[in-house]
């Protein structure tokens, strides 16, 4: 049955897509097998076009849209559609052969035949714990680079690729049972389409894609319409575990009607994996720019359509080969604070001071007692920024990633590690009349000779504050209590029963501190929070 | 003469039933709630019913009793002042919880309040490790400070959560002995009472909800069940719980966060058993009120018990009936958005100011009005002409709608209805398709206020061509409350490969969890024929995280059972997520056990065949807009009390009562069962 495409239609198949993405989703987190998978959720999952734009993706982890922008059209150019099979999987990871932002990330994908044609694709990346402990001077440090490949062909598993990808792994046993829960998910995607295009028939699918798309730009015109014309900067700076200089990155943001142009000034790339793919760069605008023009958008190609991006080849912003760009993130997360930072002077009402700014990274590696590697990662939440009608939030992901904690039940359990502590750091939430949201202390206890290797910024600047609000405290790294115990190089052994802290930054803070209540104050008294000052 | 009664106790009204058991003829009324103090208006029910019967409440051999009260109290954070006692290092995990924002791009949203803050949660030395040996011994002396200190800064209630407290509950039971000492009257939930299992936050966020909401249930429970006694009922009153069972009064306000779901639940028994009589297992319920729908899948007339799921916002692990709720009701509110498209609810008009067409200033049209306007609902009264309306105020609401999105006005209703369908459609998909089933072999139970009304075009929507309409769609949660046993659930964690298992290892951990059981059938007072125990196991791959639940069969544990589980694992796993990975190692989790005390229910009397023609039923007829028909269709208009067994009717037809309205569109029949309940299907 082909019904008409009208406004109703459209919304009811858009229901539709992102029901698919979600249950897509959830089949791939109880499905797997690794902890960042399976409890912290660092995974993403999309439908595209037969072409690659994004039709709908599901709402988990923003940094991983850059994962998705260019693998179909990139795949596309290896693989022409004609050679395409139904029950044909594609694997890849490179940033540079458009698999994705950094290798860790391993994208999949399976094409949707609908009636003998190509309709569009199930995609998917999850984040691997694996390529632990390696150099960051180029991409060829980081772990195996993987262009779009075909992994399975008409439902045949391509035994040599797999064997390949393996070898290059640490935890091969995890990579395997991760790989197979991907590869469901995007089946059940593939299955979702193929039942909608029977019940709406396929080109009604399609038209209202289309109407989809067009429906996210109009949105997003709309949002843009609405702010004031004019051309606004802000500048930030730039620091991390790897980079102790201060770096000036910028952007110049002009409004013009419907339009938002975006040009981002960096430093040339740097010999470190703080650099940041073009892609990523564009996934990073898109969430910024979403979060304060209208944050109910529909997350789909449609939205980029009335944005222009702009950064130089060759800087830290928009890397060129060799680059390396592992802890991308990062920048991206500096980025975000830009954007918001230009935005702050176009519609004070409506931005929140500078969250933490990072993503706290503490991934650990060892031997087993058998002569197996085992790999744990994990991302530590700090404080968002104070908003201008309320307090930030206290220990949240912010802006590009959303990764839920493990529980420590489960962690204990994998891995020869003891949890001594988590719980907010109090002094870190900047002070103002309203805080900014304080940042979380997690103390862990080695229980085996292993190593650690960690990831973050803000640890020597701050979370800004805006309106005479104070900037969050820095974040910090401690062995046994030294803060200078890791070195640029990100990595350190830690012998068993040593003390391993992790600090995360707090948000920046909201207006002047003197126009916070007595009655908040002495709340905050009796919560024994104690705001970071100037 | 032996009476049994149940009484739901809603919002706005409540719902009584009684029923005589020999007779099982059904008596249903309704008084108006009294929601200052719920007791008063149901005490009142309580003696109205039993005077109008002529029954002496002496003669009451059964009283259960649904109540929104815990949930009310969580949703309006009116629970009491509560302390909470953790593990040293950890008192900020209630508020870390999982440590995900909100909302992913909207940076005003906030998280669900924190029940107990932060001056409130303390942290006392102790540790154990994840073999349930202690790292750290509890230091009796620094939780003795930390319960003064709760004391004197006034808690009623102390929530008390160590980490893996779900292997060994030995520091809990003695800060339990503490506390009692220190602080006997405050309101004590232990994780490893009220959660004993695995992931600490979830078992920590239930223990802290049961405390919250553990005062205001026992001062509910204990106020009731004295006027109650003084009112002349003689037996032991119980309450529904989120299982779809119901608990003793005693027990109910000692685990209250076991409540949260006793209102939806009893609807979800009433159509289990409806579905039973009239011989269709196979269901998807559909519960349709002002502002939300409940849906729910039975499948073999059971319903999925789910560990853990998010109730208004805060995780709990107590075992629920899978029952989803979709802010999608009668008053949901139709507008468009800034990009041109039609979005409904989930704001809604509620009962106050109502729909558009009741006049009281709502100037946005309402999944009502777009029913009044198609004139699927009486365009001029409802509630069976108690409550008059007026279809301009519909029409033009509906207008203003229209014009902003270039449509007719007719098209536009037709498509609010359309969408309304959609979302629920997507909840009913989330609890089917999701779970590995398909709606297609399901017939759809519709109740509720509105779920009569949408039934057809959700059915169409989800490929189902069966409904089933219950005889009293708007009290089924009252009756459902005269068909539920007596029942509670006990949990154990211990993991262990399924290959390295033995039968001795499985028959110990449920003759733990039989031992439970049995103290609680002695409380309950349950005869050993009442006596039910079904048993089950949360089974996973080694390496993952989340558990598949795997029915143990009846009978002796032996090897056998061991192969029923591992063959029942992988079926469900291949279901789920499509694959099986052959060769993995298989582990067990999670023991449960549910403990059932069988009750007499109220019988369903089913009624002799008067044959099809149903025309003595008809009271009239009106166009009506008919999808089907593309337009308006002249349309019979039927009363539903005087529909008798074996009446048919075709589509396009209306089928009206007090509580709610039919809809058979063209190209369905109605068919009219012994037991009074109207089945839908498609015409042949």
């Amino acid at each position: 049955m082909t019904r008409t495409l009208n406004p109703v239609t459209v919304e009811v198949i858009g229901s539709a897509f992102s029901s698919a993405v979600d249950e897509m989703g959830e089949a791939l987190v109880r499905a797997s097998h690794s902890t960042n998978i399976k409890e912290r959720r660092d995974c993403s999952t999309a439908l595209c076009t037969a072409k690659g734009e994004i039709l709908c993706q599901a709402e988990h982890i923003p940094m991983h849209l850059g994962s998705f922008l260019q693998f179909v059209p990139r795949l596309l150019e290896a693989y022409p559609a004609e050679d395409l099979r139904p029950g044909d999987v594609f694997i890849g990871n490179d940033p540079y052969a458009g698999g994705g932002t950094h290798l860790p990330d391993i994208v999949m994908a399976e094409p949707i035949f609908v009636e003998g044609a190509l309709f569009g694709w199930a995609i998917n990346t999850a984040h691997h714990s694996d390529f632990a402990d390696r150099g960051h001077a180029h991409v060829y440090q980081e772990g195996l680079r993987i262009p779009p490949t075909r992994l399975q062909r008409d439902g045949v598993r391509q035994a040599e690729v797999m064997r390949l990808f393996l070898l290059n792994c640490q935890v091969p046993d995890e990579r395997l049972s991760d790989l197979r829960a991907q590869m469901a998910a995007n089946r059940l995607g593939v299955l979702r389409m193929q039942e909608l295009c029977a019940r709406f028939g396929v080109e009604t699918v399609e038209a209202a894609g289309v109407a989809l798309m067009a429906y996210a730009e109009r949105k997003m015109r709309a949002g843009i319409a609405a702010l004031p014309d004019g051309t606004w900067t802000f500048s930030d700076i730039f620091e991390t575990e790897s980079q102790a200089e201060h770096l000036t990155l910028s952007v110049t943001l002009t409004i013009r009607g419907e339009q938002m142009a975006l040009t981002f000034d960096s430093p040339p790339q740097v010999r470190a994996g703080l650099n940041v793919i073009y892609t990523a760069l564009q996934a990073t605008v898109y969430y910024a720019v979403k979060s304060v023009v209208d944050p109910t958008i529909l997350p789909n190609a449609g939205l980029a359509r009335p944005l222009s991006i702009t950064a130089q080849p060759g800087t830290l912003l928009n890397c060129v080969h060799p680059a390396a760009v592992d802890g991308r993130i990062s920048a991206c997360q500096r980025v975000v604070d830009l954007i918001h930072g230009a935005l702050a002077q176009v519609v004070p009402d409506r931005v929140s001071a500078a969250a933490c700014g990072s993503v706290h990274v503490a991934s650990f590696s060892g031997t087993r007692p058998d002569g197996g590697l085992w790999v744990y990662l994990e991302t530590i939440a700090g404080g968002s920024g104070a908003r201008p009608d309320k307090d930030g939030l206290d220990a949240v992901q912010v802006h590009m990633t959303n990764t839920s904690n493990l529980p420590l039940e489960a962690l204990e359990a994998e891995y020869p590690i003891t949890l001594m502590a988590y719980e907010f750091a109090e002094d870190s939430g900047g002070d103002g009349t309203w805080l900014g949201g304080m940042g979380v202390r997690r103390v862990y206890r080695a229980d085996a000779d292993c190593r650690v290797q960690i990831m973050g910024a803000r640890l020597t600047s701050r979370a800004w504050g805006l309106a005479g609000g104070v900037p969050g405290a820095s974040g910090a790294f401690r062995i046994n209590g030294d803060p200078q115990a890791i070195g640029l190089s990100g990595s350190a052994d830690l012998a068993a029963g040593d003390i391993f802290e992790v600090i995360t930054p707090g948000g920046g803070g909201h207006g002047d501190p003197a126009g916070r209540s007595a009655v908040l104050r002495d709340a905050d008294a009796r919560a024994g929070r104690k705001a970071a000052r100037a | 003469m032996a009476w049994r009664i149940g009484i739901d106790s809603g919002g706005t009204f409540t719902d009584v039933c009684l029923v005589d058991e020999d007779r099982s003829e059904v008596q249903i009324w309704k008084v108006r709630s009294t929601p200052d103090d719920p007791s008063r208006g149901i005490v009142q029910a309580f003696a109205e019913g039993l005077s109008r019967a002529g029954v002496s409440a002496q003669d009451v051999a059964f009283f259960g009793h649904g109540t929104t009260v815990a949930t009310n109290a969580l949703i309006q954070h009116r629970g009491v002042k509560t302390g909470l006692i953790t593990t040293a290092g950890f008192r900020d995990l209630l508020a870390i919880a999982r440590q995900k924002r909100p909302h992913l791009y909207d940076m005003s949203a906030d998280k669900p309040q924190e029940l107990v803050t932060r001056d409130l949660r303390l942290g006392v030395s102790e540790r154990l490790r994840g073999d349930g040996s202690v790292e750290a011994p509890l230091d009796e002396e620094e939780l003795r400070t930390a319960v003064r200190h709760l004391r004197a800064e006034g808690v009623e209630a102390i929530a008390v959560s160590f980490l893996y407290a779900f292997l060994s509950d030995r520091h809990e039971r003695r800060a339990a002995e503490i506390i009692a000492e220190e602080f006997p009257q405050a309101f004590l939930s232990l994780s490893s009472d009220v959660a004993p299992e695995f992931r600490e936050y979830e078992r920590l966020s239930t223990t802290v909800v049961n405390a919250y909401l553990g005062p205001v249930m026992r001062g509910y429970v204990s106020a009731l069940k004295s006027k109650l006694h003084d009112a002349g009922l003689s037996v032991a009153p119980n309450l529904t719980q989120s299982n779809g069972g119901v608990a003793g009064f005693d027990h109910a306000a000692r685990v209250p966060v076991r409540t949260l779901l006793s209102g939806p639940s009893t609807g979800v028994v009433a159509a289990q058993r409806i579905g039973q009589v009239t011989g269709i297992d196979n269901l998807i319920t559909f519960d349709m009120g002002g502002t939300s729908s409940d849906v729910a899948l039975l499948t073999g007339g059971n319903c999925r018990l789910v560990a853990e799921a998010d109730v208004h916002r805060y995780p709990l692990k107590t075992p629920m009936l899978d029952i989803h709720t979709v802010g999608a009701g009668g008053g949901s509110i139709a507008r468009v958005d800034s990009g041109g498209l039609l979005k409904v609810g989930p704001r809604s008009a509620g009962a106050h100011p109502g729909p558009a067409c009741y006049g009281l200033g709502t100037e946005d049209p309402t999944v009502t009005d777009a029913n009044v306007v198609l004139q699927t609902q009486n365009p001029k009264a409802l509630l069976n002409g108690q409550m008059p309306i007026d279809r301009d105020l519909s029409l033009a609401a509906m207008q203003r709608l229209a014009d902003r999105l270039d449509l007719g006005v007719m098209e536009t209703a037709d498509g609010i209805l359309d969408i309304v369908t959609a979302n629920t459609a997507k909840a009913i998909r989330l609890i089917s398709v999701q779970r590995g089933h398909d709606p297609r072999d399901y017939a759809l139970m519709a109740f509720g206020g509105a779920g009569p009304v949408h039934a057809a075009r959700l059915a169409a929507e989800l490929g189902m061509d069966r409904i089933l309409i219950p005889r009293t769609p708007g009290v089924l949660c009252a009756l459902g409350l005269l068909l539920t046993d007596l029942r509670t659930d006990y949990a154990a964690t211990q993991i262990r490969l399924l290959d390295e298992a033995r039968p001795a290892h499985l028959a110990e951990v449920f003759e733990g969890l039989a031992d439970q059981a049995r103290d609680w059938f002695a409380r309950e007072g349950i005869a050993p024929e009442a006596q039910r125990l079904s048993l089950h196991v949360d089974m996973r791959y080694a390496g993952q995280n989340y558990e598949i639940a795997v029915d143990l069969p009846e009978g002796p544990i032996d090897e056998d059972s061991l192969a029923a589980l591992r063959e029942g694992f992988l079926a469900r796993h291949e279901q789920l997520y499509g694959f099986v990975a052959e060769g993995d190692a298989i582990q067990m989790v999670t023991y449960r056990l549910q403990a059932t005390g069988l009750v007499s229910k109220a019988q369903m009397p089913a009624y002799p065949d008067a044959g099809p023609d149903a025309s003595a039923a008809q009271t009239g007829q009106r166009p009506v807009w008919m999808r089907e028909a593309g337009g308006f269709a002249e349309t019979p208009i039927y009363d539903r009390t005087l529909l008798r067994p074996g009446n048919l009717i075709e589509g396009p037809a209306i089928i009206d009562q007090l509580d709610t309205t039919t809809v058979v569109p063209p190209g369905m029949t109605a068919r009219v069962d012994p037991y009074l309940t109207l089945i839908l299907e498609r015409s042949t």
